[in-house]
């Protein structure tokens, strides 16, 4: 047994000097080469050394299959090279890493030593009095606001507030949207029935649906989130439904098919793939789509009730006290943060879907 | 053509028809204390009975939807509870609608004219400072939320100028930065669009062809690629119509311009639902009028689409 | 064979014409050093296989290379002006439509969906021949009658979605003629129609540069179409023209081996029962610099130097000239393929695509 893998190994090694010493021979007999003729292009070498050349240059070289293939042969990985499009932009390379920091920071935050609670009315000690409307100080670094809360802490956690309700509408026009999209454009005897309600829902301002939805329902989080879902999915669905309808009848579709591929399987390897630019947009456009929505819906009175805080009544908050420039402050970190996240996300997701075009790879 | 046309009216109409209904019946849905408010609870059965009665919501759903249909064909779009009890809506509005279909339109006008032009600009020069300084700015326009962009807009566009932060209707001034507001969206869509149309164009085999045959580098931009790049945008105006319409309910609210927009907020925040109700209607069919008008006009600049929909029957 | 240069005076001449283009940060050796010389009233074919740059070629003369694109070495004569000078479009106004016109492969994309066709063809008379609207369109009407639209005044105020594929291929060839260029350049003007319809383009081609005496440069990578109406051929692979000559020449003695490959290939050569010859491998790529000869690595013939430098062009003739080491004293006497004998047996060539 022992003797056996002995010899395994040592054969192994012999090979491995086998090769070792070929490509040292082949190296060799290249600088050779190279010596006698190290010009390209006989348009380089006048008559006189064109006639000089060994005639043993003149033998067959004989024809290696590998060769001929090789000089096309390309490791090309979708995903490595869209990832290596991507961070090859630098804006999205710093806003990325900023943003992820930023975003586990608002989850972080309340963990960290000496925070204020974000819904507490902070009294002074001495007085007794609540801490209203604190310029920023060592002690609230973003001051406090109209009727005593700490706004450092506030602001993280509307962060938090904000950024969940983005990813959970997002998730969702993901979900809803890829999947009625994909259904919408391939199953023909769904497309009319589809196309038909689309048309009638799409005739409404989106927003005018997210007002009412909002309004009927009692104000929330929830609320938020499911009136915003109601309405996002349809754009994702209408893209992807028309992207299908394009790539459906190709001929790769229909050669797979008569290969015996189920529908599932077209959908999903063959046509999902070629969206991954879209829904990518599509989806971190939805991130920053939320967040500015719920800013909207808060301003009409119809947001967060303000117990809990997010960036939407943070914003509302602020603005109420805007004319006064001492307590300006109020109004400038929230829409800051909300600056900041939104065209991050918008810049990321227009990055990464112009990276994820594989018209766009080498 | 006129095949065409009919076929899209009647789809107007039809959705018109199944939006208003919705509306009403999702209103109908509300929960009783989003009615009358949150004691409605404890009031006793015979209160109660009598407040439903009062506001014609004892009767089946069906029975006041067709009563409201009864009176939207006449014209009349209820009373007001809240905001004004018992006034009808529709004399509430004559005062409102002058306002808003003012700044409206004249917001319409200016950021297509400046818009368009602009999208066309930025593609003729594709790549250089002026395309590049463009892209930038109407990316953060597009990535910033509309309602922190425009508070800022307010806050100081309003101190730099020195215009006044409210509106006021005598004084053309403080026009100015609403309609300017309101159009800026517009215009940064409307420019991206046609940019992105206009490229999509010159990359086609037509315009090689034209440039092959000898047509200049203008001649093509103009006579060529700005009409194919305009009939998707044809149908994409009517859609930014409906912006124009959406922003315009936040911008009127901002600066307190007595229109139907900034109405809606109002009565959303009293909870007037009848209220809620006609104005929400009156928005939908804007919106639906302009879909409307948005694919009769792109009928009539592309040949190709009435005839393609004759022979449609894939 | 020998007179055919007899009597030709050369209208366009290449001269080591090198195209680069910038992808993503790569330089992209599209052209490699062309040197083609082509004579009036002569057709000439231009034959390769996809990506071999026999489109770039000839987008230089017309000044339509892609924006990333650029000539960096080498010069494109033309009455007096060297068109690998021209940077403008003022300059290139002279020569486009006026001088020297094309026509796309693809008659579905190359017209203008929203312009009646009518208005397409008027175009190119107003702005090259000067005409009033009025004349041009008396000249249009005509001139769609010589490319065979029945009905000219009907069909001049349609739009090309009201036309078929062979019908807009017409208009598109009617809008080339429309600019009586000296040199019509044709980029695949059959790839996209139909196969019965082929023929009839091809004819109708071929009768009007008779007319309106125009030389005729046709890209095509179907032999058949080259046997129809090529004068001159040559042959390109990987931006490099490895043989050139009359037809005749190339296609009884053809000297290198990627063309002798390529005739191979041909189905017609196919006997019943044997597989159908296909070379082997695949094209280089063009980033970077190629080693020798491109087609070395593909060909079972190939000698030592062939990997190690570029051959240069060995005169056959005064108008057969081929780049291949095989020509060369020193090197071993090779065969062409035994199938190319039978290809004299052959009279007429049909239609073959060498990609498929």
């Amino acid at each position: 047994m022992a003797d056996k893998k002995k010899k395994l190994l040592f054969n192994r090694q012999m090979r491995r000097i086998d090769e070792l010493d070929q490509h040292i021979q082949e190296g060799l007999a290249l600088e050779q080469a190279d010596k006698e003729l190290p010009m390209y292009d006989a348009a380089d070498y006048t008559a006189e050394q064109i006639a000089a050349i060994d005639p043993k240059w003149f033998e067959p070289h004989g024809f290696n299959e590998q060769d001929a293939e090789r000089t096309a042969y390309s490791n090309y990985s979708y995903w490595a090279s869209t990832f290596k499009n991507f961070w090859r932009n630098r804006a999205a390379r710093i806003l990325i890493v900023a943003l992820i920091a930023i975003i586990a920071f608002a989850f972080i935050q309340p963990l960290l030593p000496n925070q204020h609670d974000p819904v507490t009315i902070n009294n002074d000690p001495e007085t007794g009095m609540h801490l209203r409307n604190l310029a920023p100080c060592s002690e609230y670094w973003f001051g406090t606001n109209a009727i005593g809360q700490d706004l450092w802490a506030r602001v993280w956690a509307g962060t938090r507030t904000s950024i969940i309700i983005g990813l959970v509408v997002a998730l969702s026009d993901l979900i809803f949207g890829v999947i009625i999209g994909m259904a919408w454009g391939y199953v023909r005897s769904l497309d009319k029935a589809l196309t038909e309600i689309y048309n009638v829902i799409s005739n409404i301002p989106q927003t005018l649906i997210l007002i009412l939805v909002s309004y009927i329902l009692r104000p929330s989080m929830t609320t938020i989130i499911i009136s915003m879902c109601m309405v996002g999915w349809m754009a994702m669905a209408r893209f992807i439904r028309n992207q299908v309808v394009i790539f459906r009848d190709r001929d790769y579709n229909l050669a797979s098919r008569c290969l015996g591929s189920s529908t599932l399987r077209i959908v999903v390897k063959n046509l999902l793939p070629q969206m991954v630019s879209v829904i990518m947009l599509q989806t971190s456009l939805a991130i920053p789509g939320a967040i500015g929505d719920e800013v909207f819906l808060t301003y009409i009175g119809l947001g967060i009730p303000t117990s809990q805080a997010s960036l939407g009544n943070l914003v509302e908050a602020g603005r109420v006290l805007m004319m006064d420039s001492t307590l300006r402050y109020q109004l400038v970190f929230p829409a800051a943060v909300v600056a900041f996240i939104t065209i991050a996300f918008y810049i990321i997701g227009n990055a990464f879907s112009d990276a994820a075009d594989p018209k766009n790879h080498v | 053509m006129l095949e065409y046309i009919l076929k899209r009216t009647a789809g107007a109409i039809i959705s018109l028809f199944v939006v208003i209904t919705l509306i009403f019946v999702l209103l109908r849905l509300m929960p009783m204390e989003g009615y009358f408010g949150a004691e409605y609870d404890k009031l006793s059965e015979e209160v109660r009975a009598s407040m439903l009665a009062e506001k014609g919501l004892d009767q089946p759903i069906y029975v006041q939807l067709f009563n409201f249909y009864k009176s939207l064909f006449q014209g009349d779009l209820g009373k007001s509870w809240i905001y004004r009890p018992n006034y009808p809506i529709v004399k509430i509005l004559e005062k409102k609608i002058p306002y808003s279909l003012k700044i409206g339109v004249i917001s319409m006008i200016f950021s297509l004219i400046v818009g368009i032009p602009l999208g066309a600009v930025m593609a003729r020069f594709k790549g250089k400072f002026a395309d590049k300084l463009g892209t930038a700015f109407i990316a953060i326009v597009e990535a910033l939320p509309t309602a922190v962009l425009m508070l800022f807009l307010q806050l100081f566009f309003s101190s730099w100028f020195n215009l006044s932060l409210l509106f006021d209707k005598n004084n053309y001034a403080t026009w100015v930065l609403p309609i300017f507001s309101i159009s800026l969206l517009s215009i940064c869509s409307y420019a991206m669009w046609m940019r992105r149309y206009m490229i999509d164009n010159i990359n086609m085999d037509y315009v090689k062809l034209a440039r092959a045959k000898g047509v200049s580098g203008s001649r093509i931009m103009f006579r060529h690629v700005f009409k194919n790049a305009f009939v998707p945008m044809a149908q994409f105006l009517p859609g930014s119509v409906l912006s124009t319409i959406i922003g315009s309910i936040y911008i009127e609210h901002l600066y307190s311009i007595p229109g139907t927009g900034s109405l809606l907020i109002d009565v959303i925040q009293l909870q007037d639902n009848t209220m809620v109700q006609a104005l929400v209607l009156i928005y939908a069919a804007i919106g639906i009028a302009g879909m409307f008008l948005g694919d009769v006009l792109m009928a009539l600049i592309d040949p190709r689409i009435s005839f393609v929909k004759k022979g449609d029957d894939r | 064979m020998e007179n055919y240069l007899q009597n030709k005076e050369v209208i366009l001449s290449v001269k080591d014409l090198s195209v680069r283009f910038s992808l993503r940060g790569k330089s992209l050796h599209a052209i490699r050093g062309v040197s083609l010389d082509v004579y009036k009233g002569e057709s000439l074919a231009i034959v390769g296989e996809s990506g071999s740059g026999k489109s770039v070629l000839t987008k230089n003369f017309i000044g339509l290379l892609d924006k990333n694109g650029t000539i960096d070495k080498g010069e494109i004569l033309f009455e007096g002006m060297d068109l690998a000078k021209f940077k403008t479009e003022r300059e290139w106004a002279k020569i486009r439509g006026k001088k020297i016109a094309m026509v796309m492969q693809d008659p579905m994309t190359s017209l203008n969906p929203l312009k009646t066709i009518g208005w397409q063809i008027s175009e190119a008379l107003i702005l090259n021949r000067g005409m009033n609207h009025a004349q041009a369109k008396a000249e249009t009407l005509n001139i769609l009658k010589d490319v065979g639209i029945s009905e000219p005044e009907r069909r001049y105020k349609q739009y090309p979605h009201e036309f078929s594929g062979g019908m807009r291929q017409r208009v598109v060839i009617a809008i080339a003629v429309a600019c009586s260029p000296e040199i019509l350049i044709c980029d695949e003007p059959t790839t996209a129609l139909d196969v019965t319809i082929q023929a009839q383009i091809l004819s109708l081609i071929k009768d009007l540069c008779r007319k309106y005496g125009m030389t005729t440069i046709y890209i095509t990578h179907d032999l058949g179409v080259v046997a129809n109406v090529a004068d001159r051929i040559a042959v390109m692979y990987a931006g490099d023209i490895v043989e050139v000559g009359t037809s005749e020449e190339v296609f009884f003695d053809p000297k290198h081996p990627y063309t002798w490959a390529l005739m191979s290939s041909l189905p017609q050569l196919g006997e019943k029962g044997h597989e159908l010859y296909s070379i082997k491998g695949t094209p280089p790529k063009l980033f970077g610099v190629i080693r020798g000869d491109a087609f070395a690595p593909r060909n079972p013939q190939a000698l030592k130097i062939d990997y190690m430098v570029r051959p240069p062009y060995f005169e056959i003739s005064p108008t057969h000239k081929a780049r291949t080491w095989l020509l060369d004293p020193r090197a071993p006497k090779i065969d062409p393929p035994e199938c190319l004998k039978r290809l004299k047996e052959l009279e007429n060539i049909e239609s073959g695509d060498m990609d498929e």
